[in-house]
């Protein structure tokens, strides 16, 4: 990988929903569960997850007043055209 | 024959060129009369199985994760071995057909379990694709090719480059690697299209004249070179507009740098767009750029030769054995922007010229790179993997 372009850090979020497998809307994490995950500091989680659904690699659904997130099929490429 | 490919990308599971690989190859490898099982990974949407002119998918969930990649790999790699495994109970395979590091130790266990001879395609190296090693997970990476390679019967790569990185590189005999080249269906883009119609329909007005670029948004595609011809293009050619096909982790970046040129206004990001759209796309383009620093064949190129559009490419690689310079395309220097700018000018300056690029392209793309014949290469290679 380039040293010009270091990969930025809601990539890497991305990458770890995808691998910790958060793929479809039945396997979507609650905010709580990413962050044990990520182990990321709250507002920078809340920061990308909010890029990343901006970007629609990542959507949002309510599960029983909870926000869930899991990664689109757009986000699945993106995070596979980093190893390919 | 049997044969029971192995591979983490088969479509729709689309992300570079190994997915549109296998399923040209599976597809010819049925229609010479083999039986050929792909057991691939699942994806939203695409059934676990299906049977597609012959060729019968398999497609895998991956019942676990792991926010790392490498053991995400292996955790999905215990899931094709275990349907690999599956079916051979139903399926008495003859050889075993991987592509790439991502599935190797799926591939190297089932040749163990199955004792049957294992063949390999190296599409690409992780030396190459990073420049270098530089960090644990591209150690682990290149370790993981070079065990594929040492248990393999046979290696494929597609171009004399490739042969050569791969035999340096893991320090292989060089009678145990073939090379096939890619191929492509030129078919698909006899089709006719009203390109002021495709154009209206992504946003470029029709009376542009649309220099493409195709791939994923990664710095070993060199897009950035391509970014930074854009201001030299417009110059002279004001009725140009580079469109941007593709999506990757370096695209921020490369907004940005589109945003730095001072032609951002001419510079078109369409992102991942279906098969359909890319061929209508190609078929109303003028210039296709292929600006890669890194690429062991470059299949976009046969792409864009098959839809009839002009090339200027990066002198590296598959893709300088795949392009002759001035006969079938233009050959730029490799990550420099006024190269590519030069080739683009010269394309869109002089009809007659490209004219002459198209014809030769496509006359090559007939007799070189048929996926018939690559079939039938791949068959040979198999047969001798069985033989030794």
């Amino acid at each position: 990988m380039s040293n010009k372009t270091p990969i930025p850090d809601e990539i890497y979020l991305l990458c770890i929903l995808h691998n910790v497998g958060a793929t479809s809307p039945e396997r979507a994490l609650t905010f709580e569960e990413i962050l044990r995950w990520t182990a990321m500091e709250p507002p920078k989680a809340e920061q990308n997850l909010n890029k990343l659904v901006e970007s629609r690699y990542v959507e949002v659904k309510e599960v029983l007043g909870a926000r869930k997130y899991f990664i689109t099929v757009d986000g699945i490429r993106k995070v596979l055209s980093m190893y390919s | 024959m049997n044969i029971c490919m192995i591979t983490w990308e088969y479509p729709p599971r689309i992300v570079g060129g190994i997915a549109r690989h296998c399923s040209g190859l599976a597809g010819a490898l049925a229609k010479l009369g083999h039986s050929v099982h792909i057991v691939t990974l699942d994806f939203p949407g695409a059934p676990s199985y299906e049977e597609i002119e012959g060729v019968r998918i398999y497609r895998t969930p991956i019942e676990l994760g792991h926010p790392n990649f490498i053991v995400w790999t292996l955790i999905f790699n215990h899931f094709i071995e275990k349907r690999v495994a599956m079916l051979s109970r139903d399926v008495k395979f003859d050889i075993l057909h991987a592509h790439d590091w991502l599935v190797a130790p799926a591939s190297i266990a089932s040749k163990h379990y199955l004792r049957l001879p294992l063949v390999s395609t190296i599409h690409s190296t992780e030396v190459g694709r990073s420049h270098g090693l530089h960090n644990p997970d591209s150690y682990l990476i290149d370790g993981v090719e070079w065990w594929l390679t040492y248990e393999s019967k046979r290696i494929i790569v597609t171009s004399n480059a490739m042969k050569r990185e791969v035999e340096d590189h893991f320090h292989l005999p060089s009678e145990k690697i073939d090379i096939i080249p890619n191929a492509i269906d030129a078919s698909k883009y006899n089709i006719p299209v009203d390109r002021g119609n495709v154009k209206r329909r992504f946003g470029i007005d029709p009376s542009e004249r649309i220099v493409l670029f195709v791939g994923r948004l990664v710095p070993q595609k060199g897009v950035e070179y391509l970014i930074m011809a854009a201001p030299k293009i417009v110059e002279r050619h004001p009725e140009a507009r580079i469109v941007i096909v593709g999506d990757g982790w370096s695209k921020d970046y490369l907004l940005s740098l589109a945003a730095s040129t001072g032609c951002q206004h001419k510079i078109t990001f369409l992102g991942f767009i279906s098969d359909q759209d890319l061929i209508e796309i190609m078929l109303s383009s003028d210039v296709l750029v292929v600006p890669s620093i890194y690429e062991p064949f470059g299949i976009v190129a046969l792409e864009g030769m098959a839809a009839g559009i002009p090339i200027v490419a990066s002198n590296t690689g598959g893709l300088a054995e795949i392009i002759e310079h001035d006969r079938t395309g233009f050959l730029a220097y490799k990550e420099n922007p006024d190269s590519i700018a030069w080739g683009v000018n010269r394309i869109l300056s002089d009809p007659g010229y490209a004219s002459w690029l198209v014809q030769n392209a496509k006359r090559k793309i007939r007799e070189v790179y048929s996926w018939d014949a690559v079939a039938r290469r791949t068959i040979e290679t198999y047969e001798r993997a069985l033989r030794e």
